[in-house]
């Protein structure tokens, strides 16, 4: 039970019954009077230089409006990250372009009446190619005879380096009994967020923009737009609707500078929706990597050392990938004297990278945690208690960072997962272990340990709230950060409404639109409960502020004589007590003598960034003749301080361990390094976890408390996926004997045939029986 | 081009149209309903499903002429025993945390659908295997694979009652 009204009570969301009626409006589903629509042409070469472009056919396609080619638009480069403004953000990305750097860069444009003329005079537009060499492997990219993909940013391909570092890593080594290195490998994979990047631009009044795009970051966006646009922030108004998931898919601009110059050339608003194709291809990648770890461990099981080289590969153009990088250095949640850390950033031909889910931990995590398994094989002591051993608790602080923890409930997360481990250890025990099990499977577990992040770890996060007392004293909550489908808008509800002792129905949020919500950073970082939730705290402590100053003066009493508790104003008068509702005082205030508004507002700047911490549990049946294997379950335990909607926490743990399986099994941007073509350019040819892959999935929440936030609460939505691949490949590992240190497994652990199933897409029943009709 | 007539949701729609018109376009652009979403476009991720003649098909990679004079029910017209409520299965997918961003809600619930008038009380495997054709990539699909099978054991708990 929780100890709060709303706080701590589930609620399955605020829009709920929107989507479950198909009246949720996604971008696509938007109409402007007049709208014509936008397609982009793009680069089947991951290198090339286009010779000429002849538009003659193209422009006699019935329906076309206007054709932009690369020498048409602005040169002024750009950086598409959703980031608020760093030098890191290295602006090298043209708007259309004559030089493409990887396979769906964007050439030209055109605007139509219809999408089928569009498609029409794409494929009218003669374009000719120089093909170029292209450069897909980031150690290559960095040899001296590289092809340069950037020589206006640089002699190398090597965007930058990031580097962390704690103690002396020399030192470290020299006292440590036992060293470890290895050189683990982890893969580009997408988002492949249900909704396509899409997009609608409207400049058809000079001067003056609005925009309603899938975006996670509504006024980076609308910074960026209004630069390259020539525009005064005013003037450009972002709205974001419903949005079908993001896990970082639109923390970068996408279409919207093609669309918005489009608009402005044909006089009409303008709609880009990305086919699947361009989602695969043209929007962002989490970096693929490769990292040598070095680990020096004394024999009783203290790590002493950790020194990571990385190579992160951030495609064709830099985007956020330095920030990525750094991201990925403060997230080690153990105890480490010595600790270095150095990250190459390298621009190559591939896929541009950017934020995914994790941002920059997954790959460091599954490398640490897979050489952990390691130490604790090599000392024989248990996995478990090798990390517990060495784990970070409140007061210390993570390597590389120079914050004490607030909060670490990591003992809680063991003891919860362990107590259903061993429950379904036991079940299975019921049945000799047999459960399920086909000869020769063998069952194993795994287990990995990691933690994250509450808000961006470079403490750049900012959110901001407004919290309107209407007249009948229902309240309008004005939040600049968007909800993306994983229910934030729900959260900061349940926040505001616990403070102002008021029931989450009396409350409406709007969520992001620039000319109506103030100022926040973005939805990253798992920002959103902790940041955000932060910045609505403080606005309802202004309300009730403001509203007791206004009683105060209507009853010419002291202000120290009202108080607001336990969701009632007290009012110590002459008369003795009297107890007003929100509601009560409001009337009061708005209607009474000199009658004002109620808004209060705040904002909040991220000083800490409290890690969340998780533990995971895989339990894998490996057949040990064709070495394919069966995922049986996973347990998730999770330290994210107090829940504040407990069951949508679960429900992120399990989209999270969904995201780590596909990671750790099947999941990989493949680039035929012969043709240069990314193989994974529709969902055929890249393979997510389909209903039939999952195992049972488990989720237990810690009993965590954070003193910074908002009610106790830390964030949940990245961590969830981090530890996931490495628990998966230490199971395996356990069961097979052999160390792990490349995902996605299908490579590794191909035998002849394939072991995974077909895509289930052609098993279910219904579409089979209409395929033989189409 | 021919004119065609196609039942949506107990309304009849009647276009021209070219021969190679999707029935996904025919929804969200000839008869103007947008719960139906368009992920892929190419029969791979499930979020356009609809209902013809009661059978789930992807509406992407159906032609609407191969819809011609028949049935087709979207997620628009699921409708609850009274007016204003919500289908059943709907109702469930609220309850039971089915539903986050929402994309492919929709598709699921038209599968669900169609499974549950097929088989009243299905198993965990038979809900997965249903659903095999319909991608999510935010719940994992346990709280779906959860609120279809609470769907159906309130279902007959309330017919139970109802006897």
């Amino acid at each position: 039970m929780s100890k709060y009204r709303v706080v701590g009570n589930s609620h399955p969301g605020l829009s709920v019954a929107e989507i479950a009626t198909g009246r949720g409006r996604y971008t696509d589903d938007w109409k402007l009077p007049g709208m014509v629509y936008g397609m982009i042409l793009r680069s089947p070469f991951a290198h090339a230089i286009v010779k000429s472009i002849d538009t003659s056919e193209a422009e006699s396609v019935p329906g076309v409006l206007k054709i932009l080619l690369p020498w048409d638009v602005p040169s002024k480069r750009y950086n598409c990250s959703g980031n608020p403004p760093s030098p890191l953000l290295i602006q090298d990305e043209p708007i259309l372009t004559d030089h493409p750097l990887h396979m769906g860069d964007r050439i030209a444009a055109v605007a139509a009446t219809s999408r089928k003329a569009c498609r029409e005079a794409l494929m009218q537009l003669k374009v000719e190619y120089e093909e170029l060499k292209p450069v897909f492997d980031v150690m290559k990219a960095l040899e001296k005879d590289a092809p340069l993909l950037h020589p206006e940013i640089g002699g190398s391909n090597l965007v930058k380096t990031m580097e962390a570092a704690e103690g002396n890593i020399n030192t470290g080594f020299e006292e440590s009994d036992y060293i470890f290195e290895e050189i683990y490998e982890t893969p580009a994979i997408q988002n492949v967020s249900l909704e396509p990047n899409g997009c609608i631009c409207d400049a058809s009044v000079p001067g003056k923009m609005t925009v309603i795009s899938t975006s996670q970051t509504p006024f980076q966006e609308r910074r960026i737009l209004a630069d390259l646009m020539g525009l005064s922030e005013n003037n450009v108004r972002i709205i974001k609707p419903f949005m079908g998931g993001g896990f970082g898919e639109r923390q970068q601009l996408h279409s919207q500078p093609v669309a918005a110059l489009l608009s402005r050339a044909t006089g009409r608003p303008v709609k880009i929706i990305h086919s699947r194709e361009e989602q695969m291809t043209a929007s962002v990648v989490r970096h693929s990597t490769r990292i040598r770890m070095k680990m020096g461990v004394a024999k009783e099981g203290l790590i002493r050392a950790m020194q990571v080289e990385a190579w992160y590969n951030t495609g064709a153009y830099a985007t956020h990938g330095p920030i990525v990088v750094a991201a990925g250095s403060r997230k080690t949640n153990y105890r480490i004297p010595h600790y270095e850390f150095k990250g190459h950033c390298v621009y190559t031909n591939g896929p541009v990278s950017g934020a995914v889910r994790g941002y920059g931990n997954p790959q460091i995590t599954f490398a640490r945690e897979s050489m952990l398994n390691m130490v604790a094989q090599k000392l024989g002591m248990d996995p478990i208690a090798l990390r517990l051993k060495n784990h970070v608790q409140t007061g210390d602080r993570l390597p590389g960072t120079d914050h004490p923890l607030l909060s670490c409930a990591v003992n809680s997360c063991v003891e919860k997962g362990e107590t259903l481990r061993k429950a379904i250890e036991e079940e299975d025990m019921k049945n000799n272990g047999q459960q399920g099990l086909s000869h020769p499977e063998k069952k194993a577990w795994g287990v990995a340990f990691c933690c994250h992040t509450s808000g961006p770890s470079n403490r750049e996060g900012m959110s901001s709230s407004i919290v309107m007392v209407n007249d009948d004293g229902s309240v309008n909550l004005l939040m600049g950060s968007a909800d993306i489908g994983q229910g934030s808008e729900t959260v900061l509800a349940q926040i505001a409404a616990e403070g102002l002792g008021i029931g989450l129905e009396e409350i409406s949020v709007t969520a992001a639109d620039t000319a109506t919500t103030p100022y926040d950073t973005g939805t990253f970082a798992s920002s959103q409960t902790y940041v955000g939730g932060n910045a609505v705290a403080l606005a309802v402590e202004d309300v009730k502020k403001k509203m007791i100053q206004r009683l105060s003066e209507i009853r010419k009493l002291p202000p120290s004589d009202i108080t607001f508790e336990n969701g009632r104003f007290t009012v110590s008068g002459p008369e003795g007590l009297e107890h007003l509702t929100l509601k009560d005082a409001t009337k009061q205030i708005t209607f009474g003598a000199g009658g004002s508004i109620i808004a209060g507002s705040s904002s909040y700047k991220a000083v800490e960034a409290p890690p969340p911490f998780a533990v995971c549990w895989a339990q894998v049946a490996v057949d040990m003749k064709t070495l394919s294997v069966r995922l049986l379950n996973i347990i998730e335990a999770v330290d994210v301080g107090n829940p504040v909607n407990p069951e949508k926490v679960k429900a992120q743990v399990h989209g999270g361990v969904s995201m780590g399986v596909g990671y750790a099994m099947m999941e990989e941007i493949q680039v035929d390094q012969r043709t240069g073509k990314q193989i994974s350019s529709d969902l055929l040819h890249y393979q997510t976890p389909l209903s039939r892959d999952m195992p049972g999935i488990h989720v237990c929440l810690a009993e965590g408390w954070e003193p910074s936030g908002p009610f106790g609460a830390k964030s949940v939505g990245e961590l969830a996926t981090v530890p996931v691949a490495a628990a998966i490949t230490n199971a395996i590992a356990q069961a097979t004997g052999t160390a792990i240190t490349r995902i996605p497994i299908t490579d590794a652990f191909r035998p002849a045939a394939s072991p995974w199933p077909k895509r289930a897409a052609t098993e279910s029943p219904a579409v089979t029986s209409e395929k033989e009709g189409v | 081009m021919r004119e065609i007539r196609i039942e949506i949701n107990g309304s009849n729609y009647t276009s021209r149209i070219s021969d190679n018109l999707t029935l996904l376009d025919f929804i969200r652009e000839e008869a103007g309903m947008s719960g139906t979403k368009r992920g892929c476009d190419s029969g791979h991720c499930g979020s356009c499903t609809v209902l013809l003649e009661g059978r789930p098909v992807y509406a992407c990679i159906t032609l609407a002429i191969q819809a011609e004079g028949k049935k087709v029910t979207t997620v628009e017209g699921l409708e609850g025993d009274a007016a204003g409520q919500l289908h059943y299965i709907q109702q469930a997918f609220i309850d039971h945390y089915g539903i986050q961003c929402g994309f492919c809600t929709p598709g699921m619930l038209m599968v669900a659908a169609a499974l549950l008038e097929e088989k009243p009380l299905p198993e965990t495997e038979d809900i997965k295997a249903a659903i095999s054709g319909n991608l999510c990539r935010c719940t994992g699909y346990t709280n779906i694979v959860h609120s279809i099978r609470m769907a159906a054991e309130d279902k007959l708990k309330q017919e139970g009652g109802d006897e």
